[in-house]
């Protein structure tokens, strides 16, 4: 009896070794609160929600003068804010980073600030100020940077849209084969190698990476990209004359289109 | 070593006992975290399944998933999709997809009169049909929960209790003018029976035996009616009491149910707040931070091509 006790003892004081992390002060603890009730919101669709909870975690951060919170809570204010379509907000948003005295926001803020307002400006049709917008971030991101695959995947994606194929082609291709570059961007690099390939009339190849990035962005759950690598996939097999797969293939991009209710009809004309 | 030899019986083979406490703490220990790891299902074979939510609203990671009532999975993960819907990835045990149909249906049920817990379970599907296979996609439902259901039946019945008492009080309506007729239809009744005495009366004999009897049914039939017509007159004010007594409870009930909504929303925040902390404290302290999801810093995602 008496050792079963020691027992139970012995194995409740190996329990009593972890304690919680100190509490942080309360002004702090708010906004990290804050910040999870937007990341909730997010993960729920509710953006609007999320947009005000950011709002509100930046200015908690502010209060304090927590800069790393701030240009969190900023940049993510930014991306909510183009997830609503709203891009002038959030280029106004990321220019308080990158217009402020240099000391005021760490290096790597701004690189952040610079990179997403590049892909902003992009996805506005805005490339040159796009191009011009990257090379800042290109210039201060080191080899190791956290964002180095995704500055070469955007500076393909920019040169593709100005038509230069070799040069995207030149450009994704490494990130392509690179594990250290993540998911989401080994993908992106992959259906720019595909694109580019399309383009310059390597319709064999153009058809493998498409079916390569097909699986990638299957894994990811990305109804919109695997809508565009199917229908990049119709438009290689129309080339290559096999118009019984391609019509299979455009079909399969209408229904994951209608399915993923988007209202405007599939695009079955254009690139990435 | 000699020097030091303790002559007490009790400290004989004092290292051999040390090492056998030692051991079955160990063991005990590990028990413990091989019944925790039986009971959260690490040793169970599981595949997914997957269904599509409108919102994330009650869903969250790690959340049961229920079939009969008994728990035959969790939740593995949830994400938004580009159409702003929820894509749902569960984990079910492999023994339970033989009992799973294709077509069965994941329902999320809430419980209790105010909030209340909420479960997700899974409908088996018809019979007829191909059994669930691993990596499948099943339906979702979201059902309404007491607490939807009974504003709802409130909402419905309030306006038509008040409905009822506006009709059963007003004059010109048709319940009063009703009453208002039968009354008057028992007096006409009255006379038309004394007619009907005096023609019974002065009948030819000829017809008595014929005509008599049906004259005295109807006779009779006019007295029923007249004694109906009687007792309505005098039982419909009580029914009406009545009626008015329990429109006034139903009211004066729900009063009380608002208020006592009313009185407790306020400690509601706090105790919600308290429940918070102690859910956040017990997270953040050994082992149960280790199989919580590392909490997410930095800004939110965005690639090259968002």
């Amino acid at each position: 009896m008496i050792r079963l006790f020691m027992l139970i003892i012995s194995v409740a004081l190996l329990a009593a070794c972890g304690s919680p992390p100190p509490r942080l002060p309360q002004a702090l603890e708010q906004a990290q609160t804050t910040d999870k009730n937007a990341r909730r919101a997010l993960r729920m669709g509710d953006l609007a929600h999320a947009r005000t909870l950011f709002a509100q975690s930046l200015k908690q951060h502010q209060s304090v003068d927590d800069v790393d919170g701030a240009a969190s809570a900023l940049i993510s204010l930014a991306t909510v804010s183009h997830q609503l379509q709203d891009d002038e907000a959030a280029i106004k948003l990321l220019d308080r980073i990158l217009l402020d005295q240099p000391d005021v926001y760490p290096l790597e803020w701004r690189i952040t600030a610079a990179f997403r307002k590049a892909v902003i400006l992009a996805d506005m049709g805005r490339g040159d100020e796009a191009v011009s917008v990257l090379a800042t971030a290109d210039q201060q991101c080191e080899r190791n940077c956290a964002l180095r695959s995704g500055i070469d995947v955007l500076k393909a994606r920019l040169a593709l849209l100005k038509g230069d194929a070799d040069a995207a082609l030149e450009l994704a291709q490494p990130v392509a084969s690179t594990r250290e570059a993540g998911k989401e961007e080994q993908a992106n690099a992959l259906r720019i190698v595909a694109a580019a390939e399309e383009k310059l009339t390597q319709h064999d190849a153009a058809l493998l990476h498409y079916r390569a990035v097909l699986e990638l962005d299957k894994s990811l759950g990305l109804s919109k990209r695997i809508e565009a690598d199917l229908n990049g996939i119709a438009r290689v097999l129309t080339h290559l004359g096999r118009a019984g797969e391609a019509a299979s293939h455009a079909r399969r991009a209408a229904l994951v289109h209608e399915a993923a209710g988007r209202n405007a009809p599939a695009a079955t004309s254009s690139g990435p | 070593m000699t020097l030091l030899a303790d002559k007490d019986k009790r400290f004989k083979n004092l290292v051999g006992k040390t090492a056998v406490f030692l051991f079955l703490a160990v063991l005990g220990i590990a028990l413990i975290f091989l019944l925790a790891g039986v009971k959260k299902g690490l040793f169970t074979a599981t595949s997914s399944v997957y269904f599509v939510a409108d919102s994330g609203q009650d869903l969250s990671e790690g959340m049961p998933v229920k079939l009969s009532g008994f728990k035959v999975g969790t939740v593995r993960s949830l994400a938004l999709d580009e159409a702003g819907r929820v894509q749902v990835e569960a984990g079910i045990g492999q023994k339970y997809f033989a009992l799973l149909k294709e077509n069965a249906v994941a329902r999320l049920k809430k419980g209790g009169i105010i909030g209340g817990d909420v479960t997700l379970e899974i409908d088996r599907g018809s019979e007829g049909k191909k059994a669930l296979v691993a990596g499948g996609t099943i339906g979702f439902e979201r059902v309404r929960g007491l607490e939807e259901v009974s504003i709802e039946v409130r909402d419905r019945l309030l306006p038509t209790l008040d409905e009822l008492h506006r009709i059963l009080h007003d004059p010109e309506g048709d319940v009063r003018q009703t009453l208002k007729n039968l009354r008057e239809f028992s007096v006409e009744m009255r006379s038309t029976g004394k007619r009907l005495d005096g023609l019974l009366e002065h009948a030819d004999s000829t017809m008595t035996d014929e005509v008599s009897p049906m004259l005295r049914s109807l006779n009779q039939t006019t007295m029923h009616a007249e004694n109906v017509a009687l007792q309505l007159d005098r039982s419909l004010p009580v029914l009406l009491r009545k009626a008015d007594g329990t429109l006034d409870n139903l009211k004066q009930t729900s009063a009380t149910i608002r208020g006592a909504v009313e009185q407790s929303a306020p400690q509601l925040p706090g105790l919600l707040e308290d429940t918070h902390d102690i859910v956040e404290g017990v997270s953040t302290s050994w082992p149960l931070k280790n199989m919580m999801p590392p909490p997410e810093s930095g800004p939110i995602k965005m690639d090259s091509h968002d």
